[in-house]
């Protein structure tokens, strides 16, 4: 990197410097942006006026007696239990992404090591359901769900986000597989492991970071998911995401949007903290199925 | 411990013959090589002793139990790959101790075992690194230790020196012969390199094309081969094969006439004999040609001959010198000579009185 740096010619590392911290700026703005107004009231943060009582305050001085205020997180997590969503959001997506990882490890292992043509017809079938818009499932499965009588639960939403999400992660982890050589389970197995000792020994270490990456995929389906949790859910188990819309859509009351912005900041969060945790991890996931073909 | 027995066994993909009626018994302890060119089904063989392939037809025995039908792991078996297949994730030393631990060998012994096998292959400096960071020959060395840290029924081994150089290829080739004599297990072992199979063989496999060509020691291969086939991928160089005709015990070919052979053969033959068998004279002789090049190897001298379209190579003592296009003579004896049936390749066998 070093010696790269110092050979490259000053202009084009201007050029490209700016180029980057441009981009960066603008990805970064909305983001910042809404943090700096959650800590503003709407008069200022919505203000049709001028968008410069966004920066100053004047409003919010004049309302809290102060620059900043948190009524908007207080409105949230104390008045509107925004925390109960966080709850539900995280049985969800932790449920959603252990189901889909361990079917989708399981099934992608053996589509990748089945020597047989349907494997192929499987994945496609596959691949079509991914294909389909998520409201045609949900609203296929709405009546149904009604009259079984287990419309509104957690369990259900699971169910529907896994069958949504499952033809993507066997997609994935297969070829994640098929990048392992074969050589490997085999010599396990000659070395006394069953099929699955193999696998679990041998193929799932050196598969980390291919199941790591899928991993953070279906989290971010599920955690982003609207369209299934705000059909499927009943009110006291809503997730975060149609809890944040249900703070924009009812009756306006004075503060409700800031709550949803608030909302939005605290749900922003945690995927930041996860993606710094798992940089490497997942850079080595989506590089590694591309170096070895 | 174990005798391997394989019964007219078969592999075939669609109607691909990988291996085609492969039927041998191989006794406890011996140490038997397959040989052949590539892509005769060498690997394929093994694979199926191994259970990693099926089988298309046959039966495979190892002991006293039929194992068509058991998993690898219940085979009891030690395999090198040619590709090595070595776990990337852990070290040397957990690659190694890795049969140990799946099959439940009692912990306190891991160490020794693992020990004994890296001074064997020579890895005691490396245990520590992954496979990522050895070359090829040291890959190679990993796989072959994995094999030998515990005592299983039989060894197979497939092309496990392939990747070493000249001098640690003779040293390792001396301590797997010194290995599967004292581990008394039963081998098998793929290469395509014939002198590892002169040196390690208690029995040579022939094979070409997926079939067998000839089973026997060394000896039994390198003076009595059994076809074309063998003659020309056995010994080095290969015997020279002259196609000719032959008639009341007389063999005539382009520029080269062989009396005393079988009378009881006649028609076209195509005749045998290994250059080292043969020598340069000054006159008379059997063959009588223009040089056609010269090689110094060293130990020995060696002249070839454009007989008709093919090459013909006589060894002789490491000071004799000529120059190409000279014309000299060769002895060819009667009794260093093979016949072997034109059409098919297969040896004409030599009858008493005849
Ligand atoms: N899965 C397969 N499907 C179809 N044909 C195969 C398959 N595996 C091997 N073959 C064919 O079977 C034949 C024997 O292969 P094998 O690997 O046994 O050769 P080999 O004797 O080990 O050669 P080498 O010395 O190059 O390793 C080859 O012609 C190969 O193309
Ligand atoms: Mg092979």
């Amino acid at each position: 990197m070093i010696v790269n740096k110092r050979r490259r010619p000053l202009p084009l590392t201007v050029l490209s410097t700016t180029f980057v911290l441009l981009w960066v700026l603008m990805a970064a703005f909305p983001f910042i942006w809404t943090v700096w107004g959650s800590f503003k009231v709407e008069q200022d943060f919505f203000s049709r006026d001028s968008w410069w009582f966004a920066i100053e305050g004047s409003r919010t001085i004049a309302q809290t007696g102060s620059a900043f205020t948190g009524d908007g997180y207080y409105g949230a997590w104390v008045l509107r239990d925004f925390f109960s969503s966080v709850v539900n959001t995280v049985i969800v997506t932790l449920s959603v992404v252990v189901v889909s990882l361990t079917f989708g490890t399981l099934g992608g292992y053996a589509l990748a090591r089945s020597g047989y043509r349907y494997t192929f017809w499987l994945l496609m079938l596959a691949l079509v359901f991914r294909a389909m818009p998520h409201i045609t499932l949900v609203s296929g499965y709405l009546l149904p769900f009604f009259e079984m009588n287990i419309w509104g639960h957690l369990p259900t939403a699971i169910i529907v986000l896994v069958a949504i999400n499952q033809p993507f992660t066997l997609w994935m982890l297969h070829s994640f597989f098929l990048s392992i050589p074969k050589d490997l389970d085999e010599s396990a197995m000659v070395d006394g492991c069953s099929r699955f000792q193999a696998f679990r020994l041998v193929v799932i270490p050196v598969m980390w970071p291919g199941v790591i990456t899928t991993g953070l995929f279906s989290f971010l389906l599920a955690y982003n998911d609207f369209a299934v949790t705000a059909m499927l859910l009943s009110q006291p188990n809503q997730t975060m995401v149609p809890k944040i819309a249900s703070f924009l859509g009812t009756i306006q009351q004075e503060g409700n949007v800031m709550f949803a912005v608030a909302a939005v900041v605290s749900a922003t969060a945690p995927l930041f903290v996860l993606v710094m945790f798992f940089q490497r991890q997942i850079v080595s996931g989506l590089t590694a199925g591309a170096v070895k073909g | 411990m174990a005798e391997i027995r394989l019964k007219n066994v078969s592999k075939r993909w669609h109607n691909f013959v990988g291996v085609d009626n492969f039927d041998l018994d191989i006794a406890d302890r011996e140490f038997l090589v397959l040989l052949g060119p590539s892509g005769c089904g060498k690997t394929t063989t093994m694979r199926m002793i191994a259970g990693l392939d099926d089988i298309s037809e046959g039966e495979i025995w190892l002991g006293d139990r039929m194992v068509n039908n058991l998993e690898p792991k219940d085979r009891d078996i030690s395999m090198v790959f040619q590709s090595y297949g070595l776990y990337p994730n852990m070290t040397v030393y957990e690659n190694i101790r890795f049969p140990l631990r799946v099959r439940k060998v009692p912990k306190e012994l891991h160490h020794e075992k693992v020990m004994q096998a890296a001074r064997m292959v020579e890895l005691v400096d490396f245990l520590e690194r992954r496979p990522a960071a050895l070359s090829g020959g040291q890959r190679q060395r990993v796989a072959l230790g994995r094999a030998i840290v515990r005592q299983p029924a039989a060894f197979l081994m497939d092309e496990p020196l392939s990747n070493l150089d000249a001098k640690l290829r003779v040293s390792t080739r001396a301590q797997i012969k010194n290995l599967q004599h004292t581990l008394k297990v039963t081998t098998i072992y793929v290469t395509h390199d014939q002198i590892e199979a002169m040196t390690l063989a208690d029995r040579v496999v022939v094979m070409n094309k997926g079939v067998i060509q000839q089973v026997g020691t060394p000896t039994d291969i390198y003076d009595n081969p059994a076809n074309t086939f063998v003659a020309s991928f056995i010994g080095s160089p290969a015997m020279n094969l002259v196609s000719g005709d032959i008639e009341n015990g007389t063999f005539r070919g382009p520029g080269i006439t062989i009396g005393g052979l079988q009378i009881n053969v006649k028609g076209p033959v195509t005749l045998g004999f290994r250059a080292e068998d043969a020598s340069l004279v000054f006159e008379g002789g059997e063959l009588g040609a223009e040089i056609y090049s010269m090689e110094l190897l060293g130990e020995a001298t060696m002249a070839s001959f454009r007989m008709g379209d093919q090459l013909v190579s006589i060894k002789s003592g490491k000071e004799y010198r000529a120059e190409i296009g000279d014309v000299v003579h060769a002895a060819i004896p009667a009794s260093i000579c093979h016949l072997f049936d034109a059409r098919t390749g297969v040896r004409i066998a030599r009858t008493p009185g005849n």
